[in-house]
């Protein structure tokens, strides 16, 4: 388990990251969001043990990430880089050796990884005849080799292709279910949605989200209802505002008014209900509502959720 | 802080072979002597052509005596030239000697002598004024002025001596006035107490072995601290390091960044001397020379101090400098201070105990090319307590620039796009 607690790093008397704890256990996908600035790479450069905190402590496996975090820690930066003129199965054992392989655990470790980024048959040419797409699948593989159970990725997604970034995906939750934990640091909310168990969101240094994703989005959402119909919308007791779109209507609701009782009201009024659901908010919209709207350092962690469950379990 | 020998040596043994491997790397292994070789070769061949061309062309003299001394002297000089080869070994046959003739033409006035000038019926006028016995003042007119031979003024001289011991019965004692030390033979000490002749061939070594092993020395530093300057800067502007850093720490990349590419510039000075070796071993056996291993073993010193300072200095330079253009502008200070002692050759090889030879092997950025001139100079005696100074200087400097180097490389490595002012990097070293 990562456990990062009361973390604080000042440059020039600038707190980047002021107060941060959060923990992620073995098997989750965790994101770690916030806007450009926010402190996340300085962050990310603690728990890699890159930067030193000023303040607090990061645990990994429950020992200070110091020598811990060299043997089972990988991290994918967000500022790339590959040797140009080295073979690309040269660099990624390379990197197996420095994770402590032997060299030939090592090549062969790197040539089973080029396989399963479909680069197998790149393996002894040089990093400069690859494309950027593909220099970022063997920048993965860097990551990756030496079985990491930590891996930390900052952006992976930039510069993929669909294919390959259905590829990454699958790599990343095969990585979960082999028991790995999976630190995402991106701005595709989407991918967040989609693969993500919890997330992390952090503001002018502060954390100002943290939680499940799913109970994040339903938790900062209007209190409203989405419902399809054919049916126009007519005036039913409870609903101040009706926003239509392309055949969804989202119905703001009166603080009192439940959505049950709204729903019996419509069906009552014979509209023709297809779907219903509680509205949530898209953690896009989430992530400029916390930028734009300002939950900033004057309330640290005003937003923030509940600590995960102690079992490891995602919430 | 931590180490582990194991990812040192695993960064050192791929940087020692992503640098040996590089076609730069055997170009400067091997061209570097070659183009050597090849400079030696363009500079004495057209030296030695340019010294017979003035005597060829020298066929006439032209002479306006107005003291009469010169009434008796030769209607013509002849001049004898042996060829030089640099590069003739112990064995070879000596090569047989030119020679030149030049007329000598009276003439009664300087006009006349000016108009035959003019019209190239002489090289050169002499023009010996009545007053001449007592000022030795002389004039000599000539139609081009040759900036790199003195062959013209060696006919003219020759002439002259000639002529104004023509009157002595023997002829043998006028060779020996005109050339006194020809057949000389002169004998120095030498760096095993022994007396050794000093022929043109010794005397060529004399000067060459100071040269050349100072500038292997400082090549290799030079070079090695170049392969990590363009290490550095390579990998902090393709932003490698990053994810490296994940794995080993930047104190342990340092380290093996050092013994690798060290080790890359020690195989140039291996592969050079294996090379010198191979060439010059015929010569350095007829010349009965050997280099005593106490040198060899300080030349190792020297280079292992001098590496290590140069090296951490371009690690300091690569960590802060944004990209590889800026790092090398930064960098050619340095380097240029490495080879200062060349420009002081002759005070260090000629006076190796002089205030200034020993002031430049006590500053560490020169000391290891000065002290190695002043060690491989003739006849030296450099006292060990300023050889121990000299190391000990160096040492010291070395371990100071190494810390520093390693808290920019800490700090410097993740930095991005912009080169920090001087206040800057005062800050990343306190808070580093």
């Amino acid at each position: 388990m990562l456990q990062v607690r009361d973390v604080v790093k000042r440059f020039e008397g600038r707190a980047a990251v002021d107060r941060v704890s959060f923990e992620v256990p073995h098997g989750e996908i965790f994101a770690l969001l916030g806007p450009n600035g926010a402190g996340k790479t300085t962050l990310i450069r603690m728990i890699t043990d890159i930067l030193r905190p000023d303040e607090g402590e990061i645990l990994w496996e429950g020992r200070p990430s110091r020598e811990s975090v060299r043997q089972s820690v990988a991290y994918l930066p967000e500022e790339r880089g590959l040797y140009r003129r080295a073979k690309v199965a040269d660099i990624v054992a390379f990197h197996g050796e420095l994770k402590g392989m032997t060299s030939r655990e090592a090549r062969a470790s790197a040539r089973a990884l080029l396989d399963r980024v479909e680069l197998s048959e790149w393996a002894e040419r040089q990093v400069q005849a690859l494309s950027k797409g593909m220099q970022q699948k063997v920048q993965l593989c860097t990551a990756m080799i030496g079985s990491p159970r930590l891996l930390i990725l900052d952006e992976p997604f930039s510069g993929l292709d669909p294919v390959n970034v259905r590829l990454l995906e699958s790599i990343l939750q095969d990585m979960r279910d082999a028991g790995a934990t999976v630190l995402l640091s991106t701005h595709q909310m989407n991918k967040v949605e989609e693969l993500c168990d919890r997330a992390l969101m952090m503001h002018r240094g502060h954390v100002v989200l943290y939680g499940p994703v799913a109970e994040l989005r339903r938790r900062h959402a209007d209190h409203a209802i989405v419902i399809r119909t054919p049916s126009a919308i007519p005036a039913v007791p409870g609903v101040t505002r009706v926003e239509s779109r392309n055949g969804d209507h989202t119905l703001v609701l009166d603080r009192d008014a439940t959505p049950q009782a709204v729903l019996r009201a419509l069906v009552e009024r014979g509209v023709e209900i297809e779907s219903f659901s509680r509205a949530s908010l898209s953690l896009e919209d989430l992530f400029v509502k916390v930028v734009r709207d300002g939950f900033d350092g004057a309330q640290p962690g005003a937003l923030a959720g509940p600590e995960p469950a102690s079992s490891g379990v995602p919430a | 802080m931590t180490w582990s020998r194991r990812r040192i040596a695993t960064v050192a043994r791929r940087d020692f072979l992503y640098t040996v491997r590089r076609r730069a790397f055997l170009f400067t292994l091997v061209g570097t002597p070659l183009l050597y070789a090849l400079l030696m070769f363009i500079v004495i061949k057209p030296q030695q052509a340019e010294r017979a061309g003035a005597l060829r062309n020298f066929t006439a003299l032209g002479v306006v005596d107005s003291s009469g001394l010169f009434a008796r002297g030769a209607p013509d000089v002849w001049t004898d030239i042996l060829p030089e080869n640099p590069f003739a070994m112990g064995n070879a046959a000596p090569a047989a000697a030119q020679r030149f003739r030049t007329r000598v033409r009276r003439y009664p006035d300087f006009a006349s002598a000016e108009a035959a000038l003019r019209d190239s019926e002489v090289t050169q006028v002499l023009v010996v004024p009545p007053d001449y016995a007592g000022t030795g003042t002389l004039r000599r007119y000539a139609r081009t002025n040759n900036l790199f031979t003195a062959g013209d003024q060696r006919v003219v001289s020759k002439w002259i001596v000639r002529t104004l011991l023509a009157g002595l019965p023997d002829s043998s004692r006028i060779d020996r006035v005109t050339q006194p030390l020809r057949q000389e033979s002169l004998y120095a000490l030498g760096h095993d107490g022994r007396f050794e002749l000093k022929n043109e061939a010794r005397e060529m070594l004399d000067f060459l072995l100071p040269f050349a092993l100072g500038l292997l020395l400082g090549l290799s530093i030079v070079f090695g601290g170049q392969y990590l300057l363009q290490g550095v800067s390579e990998e902090k502007e393709s932003r490698i390091l990053e994810s490296m850093m994940c794995a080993v720490s930047p104190e342990e990349l340092l380290a093996g960044k050092l013994i690798g590419l060290g080790g890359a510039g020690l195989s140039l000075v291996v592969g050079w001397l294996a090379i010198a070796g191979v060439t010059a071993a015929p010569m350095l056996a007829m010349l009965h020379f050997t280099l005593p291993p106490w040198i060899v073993a300080i030349m190792l010193l020297y280079f292992l101090l001098g590496y290590v300072f140069y090296g951490s200095l371009m690690t300091g330079i690569g960590a802060i400098a944004s990209n590889m253009r800026e790092a090398q502008q930064f960098s050619v200070w340095f380097t240029f201070l490495t080879f200062i002692p060349f420009y002081m050759m002759s005070t260090l090889v000629g006076h190796p105990g002089s205030a200034l030879a020993v002031a430049l092997s006590m500053f560490p950025p020169t000391a290891p090319v000065a002290s190695m001139l002043r060690l491989v100079a003739p006849g030296a005696a450099v006292p060990a307590w300023q050889i121990a100074l000299s190391l000990l200087t160096l040492a010291a400097a070395a371990v100071g620039i190494l810390l520093v180097s390693a808290r920019l490389f800490r700090v410097g490595m993740l930095m991005y796009g912009k080169t920090p002012t001087l206040p800057e990097i005062v800050r990343w070293l306190r808070t580093s």
